[in-house]
């Protein structure tokens, strides 16, 4: 898309000039040198593009502009064109590409079959089945490409994930019927720090992981020896599991009067588990008795009441029904016809269409398999999902070209999954996958999509979109060093995770315009942000909206989820801030550097000059000029905040200088006036934001010819005044969303370098 | 260790609390396999990112190694052990015509001896030496290859220079366009290669893997007709599908075959630990374990990924390890990225020590395999691809004729291709290959002078 928005600000420039003028003369002084005919160095020869027609061959002349214009050919050494020359020949070829992009016949394109990535498999499965699984424990990660994860050509299906798939499947059905039988007698197991199988976080908490074997009901007994001075009140014991606090129980921990010696008590819970490895951890919450108390007396039952052990008995049979059970077997699985009946319900929202009579027939089969093994007709059923859960339809999202090679709108039941993977990273729900069977889905399509986005599965365009296109996800990667930033910790991380996702939330749920990305004066805080950013006011764990009272943030580049995933362990990086800022933010990723040119020398912060001043002695070499004087200086825009988004105004000794001039010449002194400056360049975000839900909506990277519907959308999205909801709706209604290119058997995909940039 | 059921009475299959009961490692309880057959040669890849200081790497000498320079220094003990192998290039590494990327490329074609295509999306590398091997060999064993690493893919943004991460999160390649992600968490590698712990009797597994082909059986012929009318993409997407299933069918027919298993010798592992040499340490545990009970022959360990920002706290080095290898000659962090290089060889050395711990016939595991530590940049900060820092360790089968003699640096002549060696390795693991990468034939000295 770059060479696009190239296209358009050199335009002008071309104006008038010819081939002959603009480009033939500097292809035969700057490159034929080199580059012609026997000496064809590297394979390139120039000569058959010194003529108008070559420039049919995009791909090649896409990389020959490509290398003027990063300034890697000609070569240092080698005479290079006047800078005027380079452009007047890139903005000719340019000019030319965009006369012929009008031209072209509109191309949805086609996706290639997409395999569930994590996050979809995880939701599929909650959806269809009501059973909690979090593949991103146990499947291998998905490889991303255009900065998403969920690309089909990238997604790609390995023997291990294959191994995953089949273990999953087994049990995820065994948790949502729960056919197998229970043991006869409940087991026991203990966990007790004497067998040194316990973990102690703290000295009021313990904690081991367990595997739970069967869904269903345990006995939680907790060993608590010692007790505490007389007096001593009551304490809240709260049970954890995977970190979510489960359920709470009072605790008395003054002498019960009743022994002299060795005082012990135990506590009970019952309550129902899911199957898998847990982490379980119990503790005292808010037990200020033994802050004051020594390792030693901490584990004296003399001084202190403490938690030593764990025990699991069980399992029982759970007393209500589980849900997922219950919504399942629609019927009695004993009588005849009913597993048939069953599987056609479930293999419909399996497979997210309508199924054929051999299709469950074969799903049947498993059944009677079962049961000639001597197994239930339940445990037949759990079998048969097992195997839906293993199958291509399921697995895969398959859309299917009714005449190849032929542009078609695709089916209302590829366009159903298409939507809730889109907005839902899940499953279409009954009403979206009934509105496909009776082919209305198309008229309902604005309807359909404003219910969903109510719809709390929604949710998760701010964790799966917004999360890749910010690059928050990362937050669990980067590790501050904790000398030069103590105030690290998991709650901050986790906060400031929250905020960007609430923001992005609000600003969907409540249809607000895009530009709030780049100045909203409001965000998300709780206590322990808020004391990040140094904002008064903001008491307790909980988020909630607050209104800047001063313009030190607004916006997202202000958030320190953002700051602290563009910045190094260490330290600020304004190079990766104003890369980000370019690839995230205005859609105009630079070019990567060329081959010989070393990066950047802002590794000597501290010695001889601040950071900006050694930089900009650095940048005083053209070649590095040219990139960094646009990356730079949104950098150091940026530079009040340090590395986990702090604000700051001095960095070390050297006072910061936040202030910058844009190639454009625009210049600010401070992030809100660089804030202003990037809000007139709305139409460049609300493209950028248009290209990269685009290709998250799709599953694909994008080709030139979708450049005519990013147009459009984003025309629109100005139109109504940027508006969230349009955008959404516009992606839903443009042509790569509700069409396909058919592709011939035998016809090899031909995509070329253009899909990489 | 391990112990079969072949081997050993099943007694000795003590089960407390769900998990095995860690038992020492002891000689006696070797599998039926020494005693049969010779022992197979196993290979291994382990590949480390951003280069490795090349000053603290080669030897001043060629020929027999004297003292070994710092980075290397932890392999002093089993220096007979170590081939330091020099001059090799790997070609595909470089730009050519590509353009900035070198992190992107040179890792996704170290194995497989070509340029990766320059693409976000609809990648292409070539299928690697290790997998040309687990074709041939593979149905031997269990795993016909393991893939292994320590870190987690980088979960957002771009990886390099228009590259897609697919070429920095794997090292193994199946195919063109089918790598093998490798295994991150202990717990999974400890599930995979030792089953998941549950409780089940002999006629419940029996039960269970019957009933697990059935369910393969259904989804291979499902996939078959769903095919006939795909587009070619399409069908490629769901070509990989069916040969993953067909990995697993074969599977299991093997485990029900032997009807064997093993048991480690460890608790199973939750989770991934914190610290690094922790776990390297069971990682690699567990690799020796795959190793000595034949569960596999060749593995591929991807240590980090090819420009990773990994700090090393561990070691008081918070900078990111990327960074750092672009030091412009500043001596304090040349400094740490050559403590980051050593510290990485440490718990190889130890890895190395574990194989050697451990009898096979009448020498040792190390003896009878090929454990190549390597990395596809040599300088980090100028990203060159030629005379990339390359040490074999083991004998590659030194209990029979023709092992490697170890002990000694090779230098080879200059642009010498990285392939050349791999494909002399795939000789000598019975796998004849006639063109292999940029190969221009084999490479001399590994074998027995």
């Amino acid at each position: 898309m770059r060479s696009f928005c190239f296209g358009l600000v050199f335009a002008a420039i071309a104006a008038g000039q010819s081939f002959e003028q603009a480009v033939q003369p500097v292809l035969a002084k700057n490159c034929a040198g080199c580059h012609q005919d026997r000496l064809a160095s590297g394979g390139f020869n120039a000569t058959p593009y010194m003529k108008l027609a070559s420039l049919t061959q995009r791909d090649d002349w896409e990389r020959i502009v490509q290398r003027i214009r990063t300034g890697e050919m000609p070569p240092k050494g080698a005479p290079r064109p006047s800078e005027a020359e380079a452009k007047a020949l890139i903005a000719f070829v340019e000019a030319e590409f965009t006369k012929a992009d009008k031209l072209v016949k509109p191309d949805p394109g086609r996706v290639t079959a997409r395999r569930l990535n994590r996050a979809e498999y995880s939701n599929t499965i909650r959806d269809l089945l009501g059973v909690d699984f979090r593949a991103e424990r146990d499947f291998p990660s998905d490889d991303s490409g255009h900065g998403f994860d969920n690309i089909g050509d990238v997604l790609t299906i390995s023997p291990i994930l294959m191994e995953k798939y089949l273990t999953a499947a087994e049990r995820i059905a065994a948790r949502a019927i729960g056919a197998d039988p229970l043991p006869k007698k409940p087991l026991e197991f203990e966990y007790h720090t004497k067998d040194k199988n316990i973990r102690r976080p703290n000295k009021s908490s313990i904690e081991a992981t367990h595997r739970v074997e069967w869904e269903a009901e345990y006995v939680i007994r907790i060993g608590l020896p010692g007790e505490r001075a007389a007096g001593a009140p009551p304490v809240k014991m709260g049970l954890w599991m995977d970190g979510k606090l489960l359920t709470t129980k009072m605790v008395e921990t003054k002498p019960s009067g009743l022994v002299y010696f060795n005082p012990y008590s135990a506590e009970e819970l019952r309550l129902e588990l899911p199957e898998g490895d847990h982490t379980f951890r119990v503790g005292f919450i808010d037990d200020e008795f033994v802050k004051g108390l020594s390792d030693k007396d901490a584990y004296s039952d003399k001084r202190n009441k403490f938690l030593n052990s764990i025990t699991f008995v069980g399992p029982f049979a759970a007393k209500g029904e589980r849900a997922s059970r219950k919504k399942l077997l629609i019927c009695d699985p004993k009588l005849a016809g009913c597993s048939t009946k069953i599987l056609t319900a479930l293999a419909r929202r399996a497979y997210r269409r309508p199924v054929t009579r051999a299709e469950v027939a074969a799903l049947d089969r498993f059944v009677t398999l079962a049961k000639a093994d001597g197994q239930s007709a339940e445990q037949g059923i759990q079998l048969a999902v097992q195997a839906m859960l293993v199958s291509p339809h399921f697995l895969f999202r398959i859309e299917r070209d009714p005449a190849s090679g032929v542009v078609h709108p695709i089916s209302d039941l590829d366009l159903a999954s298409r939507l809730s993977y889109f907005l839902w990273s899940s499953m279409p729900d009954e009403q979206l996958l009934a509105l496909a069977e009776a082919k209305q889905l198309r008229a309902q399509l604005d309807t359909q999509i404003k219910r969903m986005l109510k719809d709390v599965k929604a949710v998760s365009l701010a964790d799966n979109f917004a999360g890749q296109w910010l690059e928050t996800r990362n937050l669990d990667q980067v590790k501050p060093d904790p000398k030069k930033f103590p105030e690290w910790s998991p709650d901050l991380r986790d906060a400031m995770k929250t905020e960007t996702r609430m923001f992005f939330q609000t600003l969907l749920q409540e249809n607000r315009p895009l530009t709030e990305f780049l100045d909203a004066n409001y965000t998300f805080l709780n206590d322990r942000l808020a004391a990040h950013y140094g904002i008064p006011g903001v008491d307790g764990p909980e988020f909630r909206r607050v209104t800047f009272a001063t313009n030190e943030r607004g916006g997202i580049l202000s958030h320190a989820s953002v700051l602290t995933v563009s910045s190094y362990p260490t330290r600020t990086s304004p190079v990766i801030r104003g890369k980000y800022v370019l690839q995230n933010i205005l859609g105009t990723p630079p070019p990567p550097p060329p081959p010989d040119v070393p990066a950047l020398d802002e590794e000597k912060v501290g010695n001889a000059g601040s950071l900006r001043q050694q930089m900009e002695a650095h940048r005083s070499s053209p070649t590095c000029a040219s990139c960094h004087s646009r990356m730079d200086v949104l950098g150091f825009g940026l530079e009040n905040y340090d590395g986990t988004g702090k604000w700051r105004t001095k960095e070390g000794k050297f006072e910061i200088d936040a202030s910058g001039t844009m190639p454009g010449g625009k210049s600010f002194q401070t992030p809100a006036e660089m804030r202003t400056i990037l809000k007139d360049n709305a139409p460049e975000f609300s493209r950028c934001l248009t290209e990269k839900m685009l290709t998250y909506a799709l599953g694909r990277g994008l080709e030139r010819y979708d450049r005519k519907a990013i147009e459009e959308i984003n025309q629109r999205v100005i139109g109504s005044g940027y508006r969230f909801e349009t955008l959404i709706l516009e992606i839903a209604h443009s042509l790569p969303f509700l069409e396909r290119r058919g592709e011939l058997p035998k016809q090899v995909s031909t995509k070329t370098e253009s899909a990489s940039r | 260790m391990m112990i079969t059921r072949k081997a050993l009475n099943r007694r000795t299959f003590l089960r407390g609390a769900g998990t095995a009961v860690a038992l020492p490692f002891l000689d006696a309880m070797t599998p039926a396999l020494t005693a049969a057959t010779k022992a197979p040669v196993r290979m291994a890849f382990v590949y480390v990112p951003n280069g490795i200081d090349m000053r603290h790497w080669n030897p001043a000498n060629e020929g027999a190694l004297q003292e070994l320079p710092r980075i290397l220094k932890p392999m002093e003990p089993f220096k007979q052990d170590v081939t330091l192998l020099s001059n090799l290039t790997h070609n595909g590494g470089r730009a050519l015509l590509d353009g900035a990327g070198d992190h992107g490329r040179c890792c996704g074609g170290y194995l497989s001896g070509v340029q990766v295509r320059k693409t976000m999306v609809d990648i292409k590398a070539g299928i690697s030496c290790d997998q040309i091997v687990a074709n041939d060999i593979g149905r031997q064993t269990r795993f016909p290859s393991l893939e292994v690493g320590l870190e987690d893919a980088r979960q957002a943004g771009d990886c390099d220079s228009g590259y897609s991460c697919a070429y920095t999160n794997n090292l193994a390649w199946r195919g063109d366009a089918q790598p093998l992600p490798p295994v991150l968490d202990p717990r999974a590698l400890f599930e995979r290669l030792f089953g998941d712990g549950a409780n089940l009797s002999p006629e419940q597994k029996a039960l269970r893997s019957k009933q697990r082909r059935s369910i393969l059986d259904f989804v291979t012929g499902d996939t078959k007709a769903l095919q006939a009318n795909l587009g070619p993409t399409d069908k490629r997407k769901l070509d990989e599908y069916l040969s993953s299933i067909r990995d697993i069918e074969r599977q299991l027919l093997k485990a029900e075959k032997d009807n064997s298993q093993v048991n480690p010798g460890m608790d199973k592992p939750y989770g991934v630990p914190a610290d690094f040499a922790e776990h390297f340490k069971l990682m690699t545990d567990m690799m020796t374990v795959a190793f000595q009970a034949d569960l596999t022959r060749v593995m591929t360990f991807l240590v980090t990924r090819e420009g990773t920002s990994r700090a090393y706290r561990e070691i008081g080095i918070a900078d990111g390890h990327h960074p750092l290898t672009h030091h412009r000659n500043e001596p304090e962090m040349m400094e740490k990225v050559a403590q980051i290089n050593t510290y990485h060889v440490t718990q190889f050395a130890a890895w190395m020590e574990k194989m050697k711990s451990i009898r096979e016939g009448d020498g040792n595991l190390l003896d009878n395999s090929m454990i190549v530590y390597g990395a596809g940049l040599s300088d980090g900060n100028r990203h060159t691809h030629e005379d990339l820092p390359t040490m074999m360790v083991g004998g590659g089968g030194r209990s029979m004729n023709g092992g490697i003699k170890g002990g000694r640096r090779i230098v080879y002549r200059k642009e010498t291709p990285m392939s050349n060696l791999f494909l002399t390795m795939m000789d000598r693991m019975g796998t004849k290959v006639d063109h292999f990468g940029d190969a221009t034939g084999r490479i001399e000295g590994l074998d027995l002078l």
